[in-house]
This record gives C-alpha cells, sequence and structure tokens, in this order.
C-alpha cells in the first residue's frame, strides 16, 4: 500500500488501493494466504507501472521539462563535494606525508557527501514536480543509471574496473530516487493531517 | 466520420464491462467481469489508466461511493457509461458489422 501511495494522488490511490484491498480478502477467504500475497503484489507491481505511465501521460511536457532541470541541477552540484573537499585539502592540508589520515578522511568524506548531494537533487526535483514526485524522480534515475551502464561499458573495455567505482556509481540513482519517495511521503503524510483552520 | 474518435481494443472491452455491470461498476467488479469473459488476467491499474483516459474523452463517468470495512475503510469509485460513451460503442459495433460482412470469420483453415 505504501509503494502505491508514492504513485496516486487523492481519492484516486484510496480507491485503487481500496479495490486490490478488497480482492486480496476475497482471494484470502477462497484460497491460501501466500497464493493471496503472491496475487497481491503481483497486481501492485503491475499497477504501478500503469501509473507511472499514467503520471508521465497527465503532463508529459513539464515533467520533461523538470527531469531536464534535475539532469542540468545534477551536473552542477555532483561535482560541489569534490571542489568543496579539494579546496579544503589544498588549504590546510599541503603535506601528503604529514596529512595522510586527513586526506584518506576527506576522501571517505566524498563518497558520502555525493549520495547526499544527489538526494538533494532527487528531493528538489520531487518539489517542483507536484503529484508526480516518484515519476519524475524514477525518469530521471533511469536516464542516469543508462549513462551510467554506458560508462561502466567503456571503463569496462578500456581497462580494470573496480567492484567499488561500479556501487559508488549506482548510489547516484539510488540517492535520487530515495530524495523523491522522502518529498512524496512528507507530501502525503502532511495532506493526510486534519486541517489547523 | 473525419473527427471522430474510434475506441481501442481494451477501452471497448471496458465500456462494454461497465454496461453489463450498470450500478455495480467498480474496480474490482470491473476487474473480475473482464477476467471472468476474456480469461485473461488484468491488473487494477490497466482499469484505471483505461478508465481515466474514457473519463477525459467524456465516455465515462465516476463518483465515490461511501467507505466500507471491507476495503479498510476506503471508497469505492464507481464508474458509468454516458451517452456520448455509448454512442462511441455503438459507431465501433457499426463499423466491425460493416468490416465483416461477407466474410466468414468462423471459417477453419485446415
Amino acid at each position: 500500500m505504501w509503494l502505491l501511495g508514492l504513485f496516486t494522488v487523492g481519492t484516486e490511490g484510496e480507491s485503487i488501493v481500496g479495490d486490490l484491498h478488497e480482492e486480496y480478502s476475497q482471494l484470502a477467504l477462497k484460497s491460501e494466504y501466500g497464493v493471496a500475497r503472491i496475487w497481491y503484489w503481483r497486481q501492485a507491481l503491475k499497477t504501478v507501472v500503469h501509473l507511472y505511465g499514467m503520471g508521465f501521460r497527465g503532463a508529459p511536457w513539464s515533467t520533461a521539462a523538470v527531469i531536464v532541470g534535475g539532469f542540468l541541477l545534477m551536473r552542477f552540484v555532483s561535482g560541489l563535494p569534490d571542489t568543496m573537499l579539494s579546496a579544503v585539502t589544498d588549504r590546510y592540508l599541503t603535506y601528503w606525508s604529514e596529512h595522510f589520515r586527513a586526506y584518506v578522511w576527506m576522501l571517505n568524506g566524498m563518497a558520502i557527501a555525493h549520495p547526499i548531494a544527489m538526494i538533494f537533487v532527487g528531493g528538489l526535483v520531487a518539489f517542483v514536480a507536484k503529484g508526480r514526485e516518484l515519476v519524475a524522480t524514477i525518469t530521471l534515475a533511469l536516464a542516469l543509471s543508462i549513462l551510467v551502464g554506458v560508462a561502466v561499458l567503456w571503463v569496462g573495455a578500456h581497462g580494470l574496473i573496480g567492484i567499488t567505482w561500479i556501487l559508488w556509481s549506482c548510489a547516484d540513482p539510488l540517492a535520487i530516487m530515495a530524495g523523491g519517495i522522502i518529498v512524496r511521503t512528507r507530501r502525503s503524510l502532511a495532506a493526510s493531517l486534519p486541517s489547523r483552520a | 466520420m473525419a473527427g471522430r474518435d474510434y475506441l481501442g481494443e481494451f477501452e471497448h472491452i471496458i465500456v462494454l464491462a461497465l454496461l453489463r455491470l450498470d450500478d455495480r461498476a467498480y474496480g474490482v467488479t470491473v476487474r473480475q467481469e473482464i477476467e471472468l469473459r476474456t480469461h485473461r488476467e488484468v491488473s487494477i491499474g490497466a482499469i484505471y489508466a483505461t478508465l481515466d483516459r474514457l473519463e477525459a474523452k467524456g465516455y465515462v463517468k465516476s463518483h465515490l461511493g461511501d467507505p466500507t470495512p471491507e476495503r479498510g475503510g476506503r471508497s469505492k469509485r464507481f464508474f458509468h457509461v454516458t451517452p456520448k460513451g455509448v454512442a462511441a460503442v455503438n459507431r465501433i459495433h457499426r463499423v466491425l458489422q460493416s468490416m465483416t460482412e461477407g466474410l466468414d470469420v468462423l471459417r477453419s483453415y485446415s
């Protein structure tokens, strides 16, 4: 239900979840619990795909514009952690031999700061694409995944490729989606709270 | 005939299901009716996606029912076919009748 709630808006989502709940209950009474669970998950996943398509078709140009904007923002933001940390190391850590531990700490910092920056990008894209948060962030993550896949193949064809680099590259699309999920979940919670008026 | 919109295959099936179900037409009953008569599993998402498209075209209208406990306190969304939707169904049936006239479509080839 949480998964469907990420893609549906208002009463439409309520109806879809209600329908699945009703049929799942009917099936659980007639057959085994496990059969009903499998049916429910199969239906939920197929429904998510359709809801994704519906979300995109509802406003294709504005959604595409948000995705392109997100891609440009991502290009700008992705270099910031490296730039900032390099500025710190150039300013304060000029001797490699004396500051080796600090350099290692900085390198680890880059590995952590980069996904956080991507969560920020995903969150901002989701914030702008109100009502289509997951459609926009998933599409952006898919586009990035394709580029990452091409890069992995190219690097692999031209030299050694480390598993760490692959994992680090896969983190960005997941972080973008995480940002979208966070914004969407908070919006849904805010909408479900009673009005203070 | 210029400018008229013909129903797609799945849209056609959905509208016929709504006409069969009359006042009882909502997501669950529509899905079960289609599955029963076509022997193919359809997802509730596909049904709602098509119903939304049909509603945007003015062929179908929906309204919310009361919440029920077997649905976890959630409301049903009932659908019914508009006169424009009935006209669209009649139009496609006339087209199909015209196209199949004189053809033995049930003939088996040995």
